[in-house]
């Protein structure tokens, strides 16, 4: 394959100027094939319809990705260590219903009624973290039981009806607009920035793909991949507490089945986005890519008035057939 | 025994993998009623061989002959219809089903209704275990059985599919020597009805109780075919390690060097001995003996990643705290696993995250990656170990054996090192680049590292070391000094520690 008496360095630049040719070109299409595919789905809506490729109707989209945005990123982790979070969707309920029956009962403490919601969010992935790495329990298992768990609990507290009356305010939180656009938007690209910075720019980032990629190995090089997984399932927990009092804002309510089914919406994204769900493969901006593809075919879907239940079922083709063409992109690059 | 017609017999097989040849041109036949005893090093092709047989994998040239019908190779189905079963090293039963039911997996027993008839299975299975002297309750859970004792229900199964051919992988690697008797008595009923079977085996008492001829490979080659009469047991083993050594000069010693790392009563378990010994600055020091004798557990306590019962280990008169890989790591402990894929590398992650992944702190402030002292540092690395790749982002499950080994010695060498271990250092690696590695130690144990070499390659062994310790059941067995790893001899002195021949007192 290599001439024996180079060294890594000269290699490198030698495979530089061979490799800029046909291959390298349908390489990078097979690497950046969600770019594509979004690129592709943009063109045919706007084909179809004039009144998708404009401003107002791009803000909609984004408006309603934002929902999903931080969920899909503590997914990205999670999924990154091998593992699930099924809890994501039943914590957005409890943190929802814990910071609307605080804001409540003391309407003046608004500030720490959003804290608590985020830290309600917090200790329920620090189980979850728990768990799965002290007592070994399968992360699907563990957050199947914290999904029913945070459900119940969220019902509890509002003796299984909606909590109203919030102060006005606290739909400050997330329908205050700037530039035209509301701050879910803006809390939803820092948040990818942020996590995109971390997963790619420090040591936390790549012990996440080491964990995930071969947790022995990882060990050997000494890395606590205990402590990574509770790091994770916290963060992923806390993203879901912060996400439940932002969708809570914006109803200006407690209901208690909010973010329901929110988990599967997340983990398409990741998937759809090129992460293995074995862990160790997948990018933060790859489940942007991939939550965008959904809210984008949702949107278009919705201009073309294609009911409600075909958009469900060309989503889930879209799933398996993003996942068909990256195992087949994956083999083919292993190669 | 003349009289017995060939059942089997292989014709000029060769195997590589990955470049790397296995097996050369190797012949022999067995015939029915025979037990042929398959003996040879680890690594010597025994067990690619038995799957070439077996139809597990296909043989790059070469034919296998079965009843005078030549097998098509490649699929496991083809090979079991012409009669051939095979018991592997590692079994594999269904642990939550019943004996019975292991017994008739994919050949079930239904009545007339199409649904499973279990007291038919179970009356059958009890006459199949009767057949080996087996009195056991057909209904029992698989994984309420010894390890012994699945093996010989494995064996049934494997005969009762009408084996003619049955090949044993190892067969008592694993069950204390008690049980062996049971399997003795199976394999003689086997001989009695005709069956041809290839046993491989480390042990020559084994081989002298059952083997009507002996067959030894090495290297891949055929080393000795003959009739057990012909082969007394230093022959066996003559023709099992007599392997030219010329290859590896001898390392020098430094005779004043100072003790620097002392491992004091590691006891690995509750059934292993303590173990205690020092290894000097500079010092490679050796860890022979056969596989499963308590080497890569040694090591892995040593570093941590195993939790060991007791043990002190002190690094230049400073205790460290074991059990923990991350301070091993930051003691100075550097850990080249056996299991270079499993243990070593996360092959989804490019060249420089793997190489940097053990000392990622010191190329971080504060959790934010340096990306310009990373590559600097892993280019320097890289370099050393003459790493041949496409570059630093390349992943590392496109790099060759070799080459990915070099990384997981290579990223250790960033920050200093005292003690490095290397568990099998050159297992599935080239001739080339096993010459490399060889140098890359010896280089640095000349700079002053203390190294802990567990190897089942005799000539790596004996040509690396300053010293050998020869471990068996999780204890000091032996000790060679350099003088003594120089006499002609040494390997079977070796090999007679590791099999428990010879037992040296030693006062450690």
């Amino acid at each position: 394959m290599s001439n024996k008496n180079t060294s890594a360095l000269g290699n490198l630049e030698e495979i530089k100027k061979v490799n800029w040719d046909k291959e390298r070109v349908t390489n990078l299409l097979v690497r950046n094939s969600m770019v594509f595919v979004l690129l592709l789905v943009i063109g045919y809506f706007s084909f179809k319809n004039d009144g998708f490729l404009t401003l107002p109707n791009l803000r909609t989209i984004l408006i309603a990705s934002a929902p999903f945005a931080l969920i899909t990123l503590g997914q990205t982790l999670v999924i990154l260590t091998g593992g699930i979070d099924l809890s994501v969707g039943s914590v957005i309920a409890l943190a929802t219903m814990t910071s609307a029956k605080f804001v409540v009962t003391y309407p003046d403490q608004f500030w720490f009624a959003i804290a608590l919601g985020i830290f309600v969010g917090f200790i329920a992935g620090i189980i979850n973290g728990v768990v799965v790495a002290y007592l070994n329990v399968t992360p699907f298992v563990t957050t199947l039981g914290m999904l029913t768990i945070a459900s119940g609990l969220a019902y509890a507290i509002g003796n299984g009806a909606p909590i109203n009356g919030l102060p006005e305010r606290w739909g400050n939180i997330a329908n205050t607009k700037f530039f035209g656009f509301q701050s879910p938007v803006f809390v939803m690209i820092a948040g990818f920035i942020i996590i995109g910075v971390i997963m790619t720019r420090t040591s936390f980032g790549l012990r996440i793909y080491a964990v995930g990629g071969n947790r022995v190995a990882a060990e050997v090089a000494g890395v606590n991949s205990r402590r990574i997984l509770i790091y994770v399932y916290a963060i992923s927990g806390t993203l879901a507490g912060l996400s439940g009092v932002i969708l809570s804002s914006r109803v200006i309510s407690g209901p208690p089945n909010l973010g329901s089914g929110y988990e599967l919406s997340a983990i398409a994204a990741v998937v759809i986005g090129g992460a293995s769900l074995m862990g160790g493969r997948g990018t933060i901006w790859g489940s942007f890519l991939g939550l965008l593809l959904i809210q984008t075919l949702n949107n278009g879907l919705d201009i073309l008035i294609i009911p409600a239940y075909w958009q469900r079922v060309i989503s889930g083709v879209l799933i398996i057939s993003a996942v068909t063409v990256d195992m087949w992109a994956t083999k083919r690059s292993s190669k | 025994m003349a009289t017995q017609a060939i059942a089997l017999q292989v014709d000029g097989i060769q195997k590589s993998f990955g470049g790397v040849p296995v097996l050369h041109a190797v012949s022999f036949n067995v015939p029915s009623g025979h037990v042929t005893a398959l003996a040879g090093e680890n690594g010597a092709g025994k067990s690619t061989l038995m799957k070439i047989v077996s139809g597990q994998i296909k043989a790059d040239a070469g034919t296998v002959t079965l009843f005078g019908q030549t097998l098509e190779q490649g699929d496991p189905m083809v090979s079991r219809r012409s009669g051939v079963s095979i018991v592997p090293q590692e079994l594999s039963p269904y642990p939550d089903l019943s004996i019975y039911e292991n017994l008739f997996v994919g050949r079930e027993i239904r009545n007339k209704l199409g649904l499973l008839n279990h007291s038919e299975m179970q009356k059958r299975a009890t006459q199949m275990l009767e057949v080996f002297g087996l009195d056991l309750n057909p209904k029992i859970k698989m994984n309420r059985l010894s390890v012994a004792v699945t093996q010989l229900v494995e064996i049934t199964k494997a005969t009762s599919w009408g084996a003619k051919i049955l090949l044993l992988d190892e067969p008592t690697s694993a069950i204390p020597d008690r049980e062996v008797d049971q399997l003795y008595k199976v394999v003689r009923a086997l001989r009695e009805q005709d069956v041809a079977m290839i046993y491989t085996t480390h042990r020559m008492i084994e081989i002298q109780e059952l083997a009507d001829s002996v067959v030894v490979l090495r290297d891949g080659n055929l080393a000795l075919n003959v009739p057990i009469s012909d082969a007394d047991e230093s022959k066996i083993v003559r023709s099992m390690v007599g392997r030219d050594l010329e290859k590896l000069t001898s390392a020098k010693i430094n005779i004043n060097a100072k003790k620097r790392i002392s491992i004091s009563n590691l006891q690995v378990d509750r059934k292993s001995e303590p173990v205690s010994f020092e290894i000097a600055e500079g010092e490679i020091l050796g860890l022979g003996g056969l596989i499963g004798a308590g080497r890569t557990e040694i090591v892995e306590s040593i570093f941590g990643i195993r939790k060991a019962r007791n043990g002190v280990i002190a690094i230049d008169g400073v205790e460290i705290n074991i059990g923990k890989p991350s301070e091993s790591i930051k003691a100075g402990i550097a850990f080249v696993p056996e299991d270079r894929k499993g243990a070593g590398l996360v092959l989804s992650r490019s060249v420089v995250d793997n190489t940097s992944l053990p000392h990622i702190r010191e190329f971080s402030r504060s959790g934010w990656v340096n990306f310009g002292s990373r590559n600097t540092a892993v280019t320097k690395v890289v370099e050393s170990v003459n790493l041949r790749s496409r570059g630093l982002s390349q992943l590392v499950g496109t790099l060759s054996g070799g080459n990915q080994q070099k990384i997981v010695l290579a990223r250790w060498l960033t920050q200093s090192v005292k003690l490095l271990i290397l568990d099998e250092p050159t297992r599935g690696v080239d001739v080339g680049a096993r010459g490399e590695i060889y140098s890359i130690i010896r280089k640095l144990a000349s700079e002053g590292m203390s190294v802990l070499l567990v190897s089942s390659d005799m000539p790596e062994l004996i040509g690396m070391s300053h010293r050998v310790l020869v471990i068996r059941g999780g204890a000091v067995a032996g000790e060679m000094t350099r003088e003594e790893l120089d006499q002609d001899d040494a390997q079977i002195k070796i090999f007679e520690y590791a099999s428990g021949q010879v037992t040296e007192d030693i006062n450690v």
